[in-house]
């Protein structure tokens, strides 16, 4: 009996224990983020992009956002111009000149990346992103406050805001069709692509894919899959004939994007000892001055 | 009972899995396992496939009459019915292929035994575990685009899908006739192209175009792989050779000349002549070998060095009773037919016989052994 | 020791500079109203690219800099336990508590949805930096309010005095500010020590919150001691910030300036500036970025102009005797490190970061400008209204008793 209650003294003291640094840590109330084994994921395979960008108008049809007739869209003219994914349009498609004695041109689809390890989850204040289990990275409208600060953060400048609104503008960035995954389809982009060169599969499988397709055509492409490692890896990968760079996609590194942020954050609020160290400190000091200085006025 | 039941299920099952075994490669003498699986003995649970090894597998030749004239691509009817199905023409781009790739552009994984197509091994539902191969629809507008991009740059839908409830037999009839004449004019090709070079001391290429057809009897595809309509008919030229790099531009000879040390082979300050097998090689193959083609001797393909001159290499057989000997201008006299070859070719030597074993005051060509005549 | 207290100021509200600072408000309230109705992007010009404007990059990050005289004096003044400087703390009190109001306005206007503000509290992410600062300048803005109670007790207690109905309310009010006060002088130590630290974390957080944007920001701003060297500078612009406050105060009211206080503060600046230019050199020698020094950039100009006229003139003004001693020189040397503080922010967040695949660069719209502007003169507004209704600035006793009020408690 005696041990009965012992245990149970330990384990609520557990709970308590648990229950503080849960507070401490602050990431309770969090969404659930995720890194699943499982998670899906997309290879865009630039060598096969015909620039048709159906995608465009699938995304737009899937997200209920206003979209021209799906004819408009043969439309090559909108390649003249560099375009970049804004609240309108979750995905655009750009055209590049392969080299001047090449006549078929590389396209290449622009969309969040989805990443592993999103700084968009890492920066939002109120935890409006999160990584989901099939590796969407997913923004929760019923909790963002606007300040854009994972616009900030993104790696790939990807979010979007629609900054025409004045009373509930929406942060805006694809959201790898959650929707839809959700119900055991496959993103809107990835059903409509007529040559899929985008293919929407298990991460895994589409790494072991693209490394297959480069070691078996090593004319076709570089030796490099755009996301395996890039910022910690993205759930977007991308096969090219061309160096990425050539094809705007940004310089980065392997670290996580918010690895240097967080190491310092949870550096300062390492279980709040440091600040309440330094309340402790300051606390000492101003006690030791307030007894100096009574003393020397009692003194007197 | 019911474990009887059980037992019977289970040994049925077996008896279909081990039957499936073999049903599952219907054609495949010339491939070895190894090809497509990774592991040495492939289960149904672990079949260990790798990637689709393409360019590695046998592919088939066939002339485009022996395959359909037209093929209506019907499998997506379930899918979409924004377009009515295409009627594709067939023969009419395996006749264009073969000015290129030949069949093997699109049907690039072919096994010996029958021609599979398209839908034997790419999947017709996108949403799939295997994605290291595009699916059907996705296959089959790689194959389309691939050619048809190249052409104009446009990448409308209506090029090649009519909209559903347009008149569709008539559409099919006329893709049907088109399809069955050949509408391609025969491709002229040239006899002789000059090259300019940068190189120093070797300016001149000159490349006999019809001697590598006629003569060493090379298909279109085997240089012109990899081209597209394009090549020939686009608007816009794409940039000269200059903008080649030199790897570039040997690697169409360097399949079968080595173009990395024996550069004055090809490349000379003067124009060069065509291949004449007697200055090349020593060997005057214009008397009476002129009509065969090289693979009579030169068994070895795209390999033709090695054989040597005498005649006996390939005439083992030739005894006095069943050899001509007029045919080589040169008729017997009574006393002389019957003899033994070796009597006067000594050492297999058939250009200059000797007299010596026998006449000791004659010698060939002064003393004839016979009569000339002219040769046949 | 000639005795100092604080007391309400008592001068003409409207002069030239009032009303022109009024208009200045005005001005800014309109554009602020355009920003209500047709949204963010009719007034600013901030876009996908650049989704923080001078809003967050000067009322918001210099603001909380320049604020910093608040926590600084506080230190000096409470903890340290330095009673000469308590001349200098209400004011640095007031500023601190008008400056983060408006940090906490300009936030507000510019959030995507302002009427969410209060999600923080409830919605955590602790990973999150900007949540840090958030949630500490929340609590360090209640926590300054609380510091400004005793002053409210003080000049209202025994004169407590609404008109009409309300009247009946004076008695109950009058106990409340009473019992207030009280409650508040046994424990405001606590309420001091939370500021500071407070103040600690979220200027140095301040700081962290660029870190995340990585490689879109210019490598002579983006270091990982980023927090550091905002926590450095934000306590070397604290007594700055207070000299000159206090330098304006007393011109604009006719007063003697403290220049011996004054010139006292004066001497700890420069060890403090020391420690941040030294940070701030090793911090780009030892990354190796002073390479883009050598090029004349936008990037590299601002660099040195922060460093040159913000750290090491200054540095060198406040090292020297002459210069410490007289009012002109250390106003304008104090006036170098708070440009030289403000123009860090406005570096950090708006020159440094360059984003990929921006159209045009970020300039600030004539509306932004106007906002900004507007609070400005609105906050220097509120702080004349402040300084004259409650005991603040401190003058001479001998002055003090000419004044129509008679001060209860003041310095104790």
């Amino acid at each position: 009996m005696a041990n009965q209650s012992r245990r149970d003294f330990l384990k609520q003291a557990a709970l308590v224990g648990t229950a503080v640094t849960g507070l401490s840590t602050k990431s309770k109330a969090a969404p659930k983020n995720s890194l699943s084994e499982d998670r899906m994921g997309v290879l865009v395979d630039t060598t096969v992009c015909i620039g048709c960008r159906k995608c465009e108008w699938a995304c737009k049809t899937a997200h209920n956002l206003e979209t021209p007739p799906l004819e408009s869209y043969e439309d090559r003219s909108v390649f003249e111009n560099r375009r970049r994914p804004d609240s309108k349009a979750l995905t655009v498609v750009n055209e590049y000149q392969k080299n001047e004695s090449e006549k078929i041109p590389i396209n290449v689809k622009v969309q969040c990346m989805h990443c592993d390890h999103p700084a968009c989850v890492s920066a939002c204040i109120v935890g409006a992103f999160s990584k989901q289990e099939n590796g969407s990275v997913i923004w929760d409208g019923d909790r963002c406050i606007g300040c854009r600060y994972c616009m900030v953060a993104c790696p790939f400048q990807v979010p979007a805001f629609e900054f025409e609104k004045a009373l509930k503008p929406d942060i805006k960035k694809c959201d790898f069709c959650f929707a839809r995954t959700k119900d055991g389809q496959i993103p809107a982009c990835t059903e409509i692509c007529p040559v899929e060169a985008i293919t929407y599969g298990r991460r895994e499988d589409l790494v072991k894919a693209a490394h297959e397709k480069i070691k078996n055509y090593p004319h076709r492409y570089i030796n490099r899959v755009f996301g395996e490692s890039e910022v910690g890896g993205t759930s977007w990968l991308y096969l090219s004939s061309k160096e990425f760079e050539e094809l705007e996609f940004p310089k980065l590194g392997k670290d996580p994007a918010p690895g240097v942020s967080e190491a310092i954050q949870h550096g300062i609020f390492a279980y709040f000892v440091p600040p309440v160290a330094l309340y402790a400190l300051l606390g000492g000091v101003m006690w030791i001055n307030k007894n100096k200085k009574n003393d020397q006025e009692t003194e007197i | 009972m019911r474990s009887k039941i059980i037992l019977i299920v289970l040994i049925s099952s077996l008896a279909i899995f081990a039957q499936n075994k073999k049903e599952a490669h219907p054609n495949l003498n010339g491939i070895s396992c190894k090809t497509c699986h990774s592991c040495d003995i492939p289960t149904k649970e672990n079949p260990c496939i790798k990637p689709c090894p393409r360019d590695k597998m046998v592919s088939i030749n066939q002339s485009p009459e022996e395959g359909p004239n037209v093929l209506v691509i019907d499998k997506f009817k379930s899918q979409s019915n924004i377009y009515a199905p295409v009627v594709f023409s067939h023969r009419l781009h395996a006749e264009m292929s073969g000015m290129a790739g030949g069949c093997k552009m699109c049907h690039h994984y072919n096994p010996p035994g029958q021609v599979i197509g398209c839908s034997d091994c790419h999947e017709l539902m996108r949403k799939r575990t295997d994605v290291s191969k595009p699916d059907l629809k996705g296959a089959y507008h790689r194959q389309c685009m691939q050619c048809h991009r190249s052409w104009s740059g446009k990448v409308d839908c209506v090029s090649c899908h009519e909209p559903n409830g347009t008149n569709q037999k008539n559409k099919e009839q006329a893709i049907t006739e088109k399809s069955s004449k050949r509408i391609h004019p025969q491709v002229i090709t040239p006899t002789v192209l000059k090259f300019d070079t940068p190189k120093a001391g070797g300016k001149i290429v000159t490349f006999y175009h019809s001697q590598h057809i006629d003569l060493f009897g090379l298909e279109c595809q085997s240089c012109h792989s990899n081209e597209s309509c394009a090549k020939c008919h686009i608007k816009e030229k794409p940039a000269s050779l200059k903008a080649k790099t030199a790897d570039q531009k040997h690697a169409v000879c360097s399949n079968c000349h080595d173009t990395k040390s024996n550069c004055n082979m090809c490349h000379s300050s003067t124009t060069k002549e065509g291949f004449n097998h007697k200055s090349r090689t020593g060997f005057d193959n214009s008397k009476f070998h002129a009509s065969l083609s090289c693979s009579r001797c030169h068994l070895e393909k795209t390999k033709f060095t090695g054989l040597k001159g005498d005649c006996i290499n390939c005439h083992g057989k030739w005894t006095q009773e069943n050899f001509d000997h007029k045919k080589t201008g040169l008729a017997f006299d009574e006393n002389h037919s019957g003899i033994e070859c070796a009597e006067c070719h000594q050492e297999k030597n058939y250009s200059n016989p000797v007299c010596k074993n026998c006449h000791e005051d004659k010698s060939y060509p002064k003393n004839v052994p016979g009569k000339l005549i002219k040769k046949k | 020791m000639e005795d100092i207290k604080p007391v309400p100021m008592n001068k003409k509200f409207f002069t030239p500079i009032v009303i022109g600072l009024s208009l200045l408000a005005l001005n800014g309230f309109l554009f602020l109203l355009a920003r209500f109705v047709f949204g963010i992007g009719s007034v600013t010009n901030l876009d996908n690219q650049h989704p923080w404007g001078i809003w967050i990059g000067l009322d918001v990050a210099a603001g909380v800099a320049l604020a910093a005289g608040g926590f600084t004096t506080a230190a000096l003044g409470h903890i340290i336990h330095k009673d000469e400087y308590h001349a200098v703390i209400r004011p640095a009190l007031l500023t601190a508590a008008l400056g983060y109001t408006f940090v906490a306005i300009s936030v507000m206007i510019d959030l995507g949805r302002p009427y969410f503000i209060w999600h923080p509290l409830i919605m955590w992410n602790g990973s999150s930096v900007l949540f840090e600062v958030g949630i500490c300048v929340m609590i360090y803005l209640t926590v300054l309010y609380i510091e400004f109670l005793p002053i409210v007790a003080e000049r209202f207690i025994g004169r407590v005095n609404l008109p009409g109905l309300l009247k009946r309310l004076n008695n109950p009010l009058d106990k409340f500010l009473r019992i207030l006060d009280k409650g508040l002088e046994k424990t405001m130590f606590i309420f001091i020590i939370a500021g500071v630290v407070l103040s600690c974390l979220h200027q140095s957080s301040l700081g962290t919150l660029m870190v995340i944007a990585g490689p879109k920001m210019h490598p002579l701003w983006q270091t990982p001691i980023l927090p550091l060297l905002f926590l450095l500078s934000a306590i070397s612009v604290g007594f700055p910030m207070v000299i000159l406050e206090s330098l304006i105060t007393s011109r604009s009211f006719g007063l003697k300036p403290e220049t011996h206080i004054l010139s006292n503060l004066g001497n700890m600046v420069a060890p403090l500036l020391g420690i941040y230019l030294a940070f701030k050199i090793g911090d780009i020698v030892i990354r190796g970025t002073f390479v883009y020094l050598t090029t004349i950039t936008t990037a590299s100009v601002m660099f040195t102009i922060e460093l040159l006229f913000g750290v090491i003139i200054p540095l060198r003004m406040f090292l020297s005797r002459q210069i410490s001693k007289s009012p002109t020189g250390l106003g304008i040397a104090a006036f170098l490190v708070i440009f030289g503080v403000f123009l860090n922010r406005l570096n950090n967040f708006l020159v440094a970061y360059t984003p990929p695949y921006e159209v045009h660069s970020y300039f600030p719209s004539i509306g932004e400008i106007s906002v900004t502007l507007g609070f400005i003169a609105f906050e220097i507004l509120l702080f004349r209204i402040a300084v004259m209704i409650f005991p603040i600035v401190s003058v001479p006793t001998l002055s003090a008793q000419r004044t129509k009020y008679t001060v209860r408690g003041g310095a104790k």
